[in-house]
């Protein structure tokens, strides 16, 4: 049994582990996919399912308000210089941001292992950097080279106060950030040098409208997808901010705290999690056929991406709110359903972040050579070298996901003792959440099993 | 969703007005929110619902520790069936 145990989380191990090449996709489980699995297909996912559900009755055991509450407040003052950090942060970003420019529109020519605007947008922000925003602390606000190259636009502007209300800010987020998953996936943004740098481009004159249109402050503290996805990562980081300097929590305990405050605000986290999954899942073979079958059947495959993506988004809300709802009548409560749902949403942060290490540590660091090399010499930069890792390294990964399901399902628990005045009542308000992670587990753990596939018609 | 299904005559809180669907869940509530300001009949309530309570969690962990004797070997059994 052990030995089996043993070969079916080494399958889990290498599944999840396994590195993309510089071609891999944003948030994406799809270049982790396509390896034999020692075990049926229906207990690998069962089993997956299992441990989700176990860690729910084992954190149930813990019913002493007292101590969920201590380990949730826990703080520390972390004295730093913050003006220097501040200042540090803006000339790193735009110093990414213009060796993106020079390298994409200037060295088209170099393949993408090589290129410094893959390497950095790819290797350096989406694996790295987002790494640091959910591991150590948010620091996009300082890094953002989009909020440091509209601060000009701002002082012409003066200051601009529109009604916009935060919830349609966070849905209009939402939208923005389906959008940019779309875009993502039927692009080639991570062959093309030359198209990389263009939608950089293109990004920051979205952020300019942005800004002209709302007010800089209000455009990257609500509206500006990118924001908002860096500040709901940074809150299951260890650093934070707070009115009077740093503090030091513990990790993800700022999941407890009301991270999500809108409507907006939940779909904006419901959108971050199915972004994931709809990457990982128009790479399957079976969306492969199912994809062909409705072209065959006449549906234009440039309506079918984005349909998809659009539907699979509203059944993923759509659970999640039935979750909230059902909690409401199982607890029993009369708290608003609206009220549990805003306050759990945060919880499944922890889920993404644990998928995002496992999906790109191992990338992260065997690249990384290539990430410096390219930053040394932008316009010339040396043969693409990989960097050979320990094999236990990839363990990382499958303890990076069982971290982020064993954290989220502490925070529903520590969430639900905050909100509701029965420790029973909080534990019983959780079961339909519990069943919406135990299906988001299996759906994710299948993907993952399944061989890797391009998405047709792309 | 609404505060149309909670009905008139829920039990509130004496100094919020926050509706609760039993006795008991609104002398937690009470004890929880407002320690300061509870009269002596509110403190005995609020002692005895904590008491009774955990009578309830304590079948509650029975349960689930069944619940999770049951996973683990209905587990430990089906991979050593299945995977062999």
């Amino acid at each position: 049994m052990s030995r089996r145990g043993a070969r079916a989380l080494g399958a889990v191990v290498g599944l999840l582990a396994v590195c993309g090449v510089a071609a891999a996709h944003g948030g994406s489980l799809r270049d982790a996919s396509g390896q034999e699995l020692a075990v049926p297909t229906w207990l690998f996912l069962s089993t997956g399912g299992a441990v989700v559900g176990a860690s729910f009755l084992l954190a149930s055991f813990v019913t002493d308000r007292e101590l969920v509450a201590a380990i949730d407040e826990w703080r520390r003052r972390l004295p730093a210089p913050r003006r220097a950090l501040a200042w540090a942060g803006r000339a790193v970003g735009v110093a990414g941001f213009a060796v993106v420019l020079l390298a994409g529109f200037a060295r088209p020519d170099i393949d993408p292992l090589r290129n410094a605007a893959i390497v950095v947008v790819w290797v350096g922000w989406w694996a790295a950097f987002v790494m640091s925003t959910y591991l150590v602390g948010n620091s996009w606000p300082a890094v953002n080279p989009f909020r440091t190259l509209t601060r000009p636009l701002s002082w012409l502007l003066g200051g601009r106060d529109t009604s916009l209300s935060p919830g349609r800010a966070a849905w209009a987020s939402t939208a923005f950030l389906l959008a940019l998953v779309w875009v993502e996936v039927v692009s080639p943004l991570a062959d093309e040098p030359r198209l990389l740098a263009a939608t950089t481009v293109g990004y920051l004159a979205l952020c300019v409208v942005g800004v002209a249109a709302l007010g800089r402050d209000r455009w990257f503290a609500d509206v500006d997808p990118l924001s908002r996805l860096f500040s709901m990562y940074g809150a299951v980081a260890p650093v934070q901010r707070t009115d009077d300097g740093l503090a030091l929590r513990l990790p993800a305990m700022r999941l407890t705290d009301d991270v999500v405050t809108t409507n907006g605000g939940v779909a904006f986290v419901v959108a971050l999690v199915w972004g994931t999954t709809y990457d990982g899942l128009v790479g399957t073979p079976a969306w492969a056929s199912f994809a062909r079958a409705v072209v065959d059947a006449g549906v234009p495959a440039a309506v079918l991406y984005p349909a998809a993506l659009l539907v699979g988004f509203l059944a993923f809300h759509r659970l999640y709110w039935w979750a909230a709802r059902s909690a409401r009548a199982v607890a029993p409560t009369y708290t608003d359903a609206g009220v549990l749902a805003r306050r759990f949403a945060p919880s499944l942060l922890a889920i993404g972040a644990g998928y995002h290490l496992a999906h790109y540590l191992v990338y992260a660091l065997s690249l990384s050579p290539s990430l410096f090399g390219a930053l040394l010499a932008p316009l010339d930069p040396p043969v693409a070298r990989t960097l050979v890792l320990p094999s236990w390294l990839s363990a990382v990964g499958v303890a990076a996901v069982l971290l982020g399901h064993l954290l989220a399902i502490w925070v529903a628990h520590a969430t639900a003792y905050d909100e509701l005045p029965g420790r029973l009542q909080a534990i019983r308000s959780q079961y339909a959440l519990t069943l919406v992670m135990v299906f988001y587990t299996m759906t994710s753990l299948w993907i993952i099993g399944q061989p890797a596939a391009e998405p047709p018609f792309l | 969703m609404t505060d149309s299904d909670i009905p008139e005559d829920a039990p509130r809180c004496s100094h919020c007005g926050e509706p609760f669907p039993t006795e008991r869940l609104r002398a937690l509530h009470r004890g929880l929110e407002h320690p300061d300001s509870l009269d002596d009949a509110e403190r005995a309530a609020f002692e005895d619902a904590y008491r009774g309570e955990g009578d309830d969690i304590r079948s509650f962990r029975l349960r689930a520790l069944a619940a999770l004797v049951a996973l683990y070997f209905g587990f430990l059994m089906t991979y050593a069936v299945v995977a062999v």
